[in-house]
This record gives structure tokens, sequence and C-alpha cells, in this order.
């Protein structure tokens, strides 16, 4: 590396240029320099830390994300080519230190024994994930036959490699299991253990990997297979002879398949109430419009109701009411206003209407009629219980029906 | 009972959208979320779930290599005359599939123009493509994208990049290869080891 790096540096930078980072490790083979600067997260200084820090390189134009970030997320996700060549690595190494440990009992040889031990368990279960996901992704995804079948075998030999390692692990492990019981290491123990059980998992899974890739193969050959079948048949039916010399009518015929059975999509009819929504209307519009039809246009769409019609309903009701009220209180002359609405026996099909109820119509005509009113101007009391059955007194203005020569009335109760 | 009895998934409309129609549920294909459809019905709690569902509609799931589809039951099969014409058809298809270079399998994608470009610097898939009927487009090119298309809505193919123009061979193909391999060719002894392909 060109400059003295880091951990603190590569982190920010990656992370502060993370949107790049991730878009270079999507498209990881064809972004163009200037396909990259045209992003409006980076600029030319960002992305000339970038490559000052060795985290992207330029080829010819190309930019690629630096080989080993990438392979740190590919392990991290458990993606990309399968690369077992490193458990030997790792088995090498576990030997070395186990020899060295069997020389000299000395403690960073045996700590260096269980991170071995530990990488080589998480090394091949990794790894054989990753076959696994790409083995399906091969099958169903590469396009070119000829290389999705060499990929497959060359699939089936890296299967063999880490058949072999899992064998050598277990070996070294059984050899040294009187050593590791020596060291009275409970850790070791456990590690020793865990790597057991997954070895045998392993083997189980790889297994399963060798007969999908059988599978696989054998598909392809299935088609290679069907693909000269089908050439013959093109042939015979050339010949005009695909109805006597095959059995093509009988197979067709047996064809239970939905599409060729003159299956077509169900159909529904609308139902009629739904053309009376508004939904239906625009519907119907459309189709009015389509052939000219002016019947169906003529109906339009309700406006929105606004959310509280319920509360202006009820205003209205009482408003028709308050109208026949009025007419009727002026046509009386026995008491003023409020007395009339306190004592008015309303029509049952309004229910009772409580003191505040009467009071609000009180104010409410004396408000709208105010110019058939003979407003006094005067304060009359009114006693009464409220709620919680405390004497109360309001005072009220004296309302009277206009009249020739109006009388007033003062009452006290 | 109600629908809820049946503790279907939620995805059932969709599955039956897609089916209903005649369609493929294909495990490689994208559009529309179809590989979580696969998926869905491929659990075998699903499954069963939906297959009692569909029944009681006289409707069938049957399970091919990696593809669904539906089946009607007991319904006599029609239209004899249309469906040898259409499977003539995908024999013409198929065998000029069969016949390029890089031969079209599944999960392949490719271009209509390539294969155009194929069929243009080769005199046998020159002639083989312009003998396919049905199809009223002039030039080679238009004349593949016509099968593409015809392809695709059958759902066989999915066209996965509409800018680029690139197919995706889904699994439902190996229903017509399946098709295919089990018409018996008489007389020629010599050919009956197509028969005993063995495959899984």
């Amino acid at each position: 590396m060109a400059l003295q790096v880091n951990v603190n540096d590569i982190l920010t930078q990656l992370y502060s240029q993370r949107g790049v980072v991730e878009f270079l490790f999507a498209n990881r083979e064809n972004v163009t320099v200037n396909e990259l600067l045209n992003r409006n997260d980076i600029s030319q200084d960002q992305y000339q830390r970038l490559k000052s820090l060795d985290l992207v390189y330029e080829y010819e134009s190309i930019v690629s994300l630096n080989d080993a970030v990438v392979a740190m997320f590919e392990d991290f996700m458990e993606i990309g080519e399968v690369t077992p060549g490193f458990i030997n690595d790792y088995i090498n190494e576990l030997n070395r230190y186990i020899r060295f440990y069997q020389d000299a009992r000395e403690m960073r040889f045996l700590r260096s024994i269980k991170k071995y031990l530990k990488r080589i368990n998480g090394a091949l279960t990794r790894e054989i994930i990753k076959l696994q996901k790409n083995v399906d992704d091969t099958y169903k995804n590469e396009s070119n036959y000829r290389i999705k079948l060499q990929k497959l075998e060359a699939y089936r030999e890296k299967r063999d490699t880490i058949i072999d390692f899992i064998k050598k692990t277990s070996d070294v492990v059984e050899q040294t299991r009187a050593l590791f019981s020596l060291t009275n290491d409970s850790e070791l123990y456990g590690i020793v253990q865990s790597l057991k059980v997954s070895l045998i998992e392993n083997l189980d899974y790889l297994i399963e990997i060798q007969t999908d890739i059988t599978d696989f193969i054998n598909k392809i050959q299935f088609q290679l297979d069907v693909y000269k079948k089908a050439q013959r048949l093109k042939e015979i039916k050339d010949h005009g002879t695909l109805h006597f010399k095959t059995g093509f009518k009988e197979v067709v015929n047996n064809v239970n398949t939905l599409k060729y059975n003159g299956h077509k999509t169900p159909k529904t009819k609308i139902a009629v109430d739904t053309l009376y929504t508004d939904d239906g209307h625009v519907l119907c519009k459309r189709i009015a419009e389509k052939y000219k039809l002016t019947r169906l246009m003529i109906r339009g769409i309700a406006d929105k109701m606004s959310s509280n019609f319920k509360d202006k309903g009820l205003e209205q009701q009482i408003k028709l009411d308050t109208e026949k009220l009025v007419e009727r209180f002026l046509t009386q002359k026995k008491n003023n206003l409020f007395e009339y609405l306190i004592e008015y026996k309303f029509p049952k099909a309004i229910g009772t209407v409580t003191f505040e109820e009467r009071l609000s119509l009180f104010v409410e005509i004396a408000m709208e009629y105010q110019t058939k009113l003979d407003f006094k101007y005067r304060l009359n009391y009114f006693d009464y219980l409220d709620n919680e059955q405390k004497k109360k007194r309001l005072g009220y203005t004296l309302i009277l029906p206009i009249e020739d020569k109006p009388k007033s009335k003062k009452e006290k109760v | 009972m109600l629908a809820e009895d049946f503790n279907l998934p939620k995805q059932t409309h969709d599955i039956f959208a897609v089916m209903a129609r005649g369609n493929f549920i294909s495990s490689n294909g994208s559009k529309d979320g179809m590989n979580r459809l696969y998926d869905i019905i491929n659990n075998p709690e699903n499954f069963e779930r939906l297959q009692a569902y569909f029944n009681v509609i006289r409707y069938n799931i049957e399970r091919g290599n990696n593809y669904f589809y539906f089946s009607k039951l007991h319904e006599p099969n029609s239209e004899l005359e249309k469906k040898l014409e259409r499977f003539e058809r995908y024999i013409d298809i198929i065998d000029l599939f069969a016949s390029m270079d890089n031969k079209i399998t599944i999960g392949s994608r490719f271009r209509p123009s390539e294969i155009a470009e194929e069929c243009n610097a080769n005199v046998r898939l020159k002639q083989k493509l312009q003998k396919i009927p049905l199809y009223r487009s002039e030039t080679l090119h238009n004349k593949v994208r016509e099968i593409c298309d015809l392809m695709s809505r059958d759902s066989y193919l999915e066209l996965e990049d509409e800018k680029t123009e690139s197919y995706k061979v889904l699994d439902a193909y190996t229903y017509l290869l399946d098709v295919i391999n089990s018409i018996a060719i008489y007389e020629e002894s010599d050919n009956s080891d197509a028969n005993t392909i063995n495959y899984n």
C-alpha cells in the first residue's frame, strides 16, 4: 500500500462512501469511472481519496473495489466463489502448532491450536453453504450449457476436496485426543466437541450436495437428449408423417394443462350494485364516452361528504323545527321567548330536549330572528337545579314577539 | 366453512391469478415475485392446504421439476385440433433452439438479436426460422421476437430486462421437454433408446 494506513482511516472512508461501496459491490464487473463520478454521492476528490487508500482500483477506466474488501463482504455474507484451498493451510498450521505443543507445553501454542480449530470449523461450514448456493445458482442461472456442465463438474471436485479436508481434520482430532485430554482445558474440549458434531453434519450436507449436482447434470443431459429428439421429430414432421409415425397425437391429447384445453381466464360479470357506486360511475362514463352514449353520462358523482356531515344534518333538522317554533311563538302572547322554550313540549320524535339544548335554541333564535322579535334589553332571572342538584340562577334577556304596543312582562320566580 | 379455516397463505389469490390463466409458476422466475410464489407452494404444508382448497373448485395443482401448474379435475380434454397445432409449433421452436450453437436451456439468458444474428449466419437455421408458420413479421429479428413474445406469454420465458430485451428461460420449459420426451417414435428400433433416457 502506498500510504501508511490504519483501521480507522479505512473504516471512515468506507463508511462515508458507503453508498458508492455498496454500488460497486453490487456491480462488480462493469462500472466505469465516468459512471461512478456521475453519481451525485461522490465527488472527484472523494474518489481520489478512495483511490489513494487503495480501496478502489481503476483499470482501463473500469473501477472495482479492492479484492480484500470484496472478499471480506463475501465472507460475511457467505456468497462468492467456493475456495476450499485455505482450509488446507489452516490444517497445516494446526498440525504445526500441535507439534510445537508436543515439544513444549506452552499456553501460547494452545491458544493458536484453539484458534485454528475454530477457524477450520467456521470455514468448512461457510464453504459448504457457498457450495450449495453456487451449485443451485449455476443450474438455474448459468446461460451457457457447456459452461454450466463444466462448472458443475468443478463443484463436484471441490466437494471431494472438502470431504478430504473433513477426513483430515477428524484424523487430526482423533490422533491428538490423548494430548488434548492431557491439557485439561475445558474450552478446548468444547471446541473439539462442537467441531466433531459439525464435521458429521457437514458430511451429510455434502452428500446432499452431491446428489444435487448429479441431479442437475442429469437434467442438463436430459435436456440435450430431448433436443436431439426434438430435432428428429422435426424431421419426421417435415416429412409429413408426424401424426402417423409417432405417438404425438396421443401424448398431446393427454396434455392436461389449462392453457391447452381452451380454458380462458375465469371471467366474472360486474355486480349491478357496483355500477351505482362512484367507481362504477367512472366506469360507466368511460364506456359511455367510448360508445358516445349520452344516456350514461348524465348522472354525476356526488360531492365528497364533509367529515362533519352528520352534525350538519342534525342542525338542519332543528332549524326546520325552529322556523315553525318561531312562528308559533309569534302567535302567542302569554310567555316570553325563554319561558316559551323552556316549557315547550317538543314532539316525541325529537326525543327529550335537555335544558342546555333549549338554552342554545334560545340563543340561536335570538340571533337568527332578530327582526321578528322585540328585544327588551332587560334581564329576567330563572332558577333551576343543575346536574349536581345545586340551585342556580340564570339571567336572560326578555324577548317578546313584535307587537303594535309591546308589553313586557316582568316575572320573577 | 370460512376461507380462514383452510389456513391458506395470503398469496393464494396471486397464485390462483397466475395459474388459472394456464400459466406456470417457475422457481427461477423473478417477475411479480414469482419465485416467492413458488416457495410458498413448495412448502409441503401450504401445498396440501392449497391442493385441498383448489380441489374444491376442481382445479388440481400439478407439480413438475421446479414448476407448478393447474389442471382441471374430471374434465374431458378438448380442442384436440388446436392442441396439436400448438405443439407442432412448439416442436418447430424447440428444434430451432436445439440447433443453436449456444443451446438454450433452463436458466439461459439470451437476446432475440443474438438468435437472429446466428440464424443470419447459418443457412440451415435461417431456413428453419423462416419456415416456422403463423408469423407475419418479415425480418428475422422480428420473427425471433415474436417467438420470444409467444413463449413468454405461455410463461416458458421471461422478459428479464426490457431495455436490453434479454429473456430468461424458466423452469416451466422442462414441461415442454417432458412432453416431447414422452412422444414415442415408432418403427425405427435404433432410436428407441431416446425413450429410456433416465432423468430424475
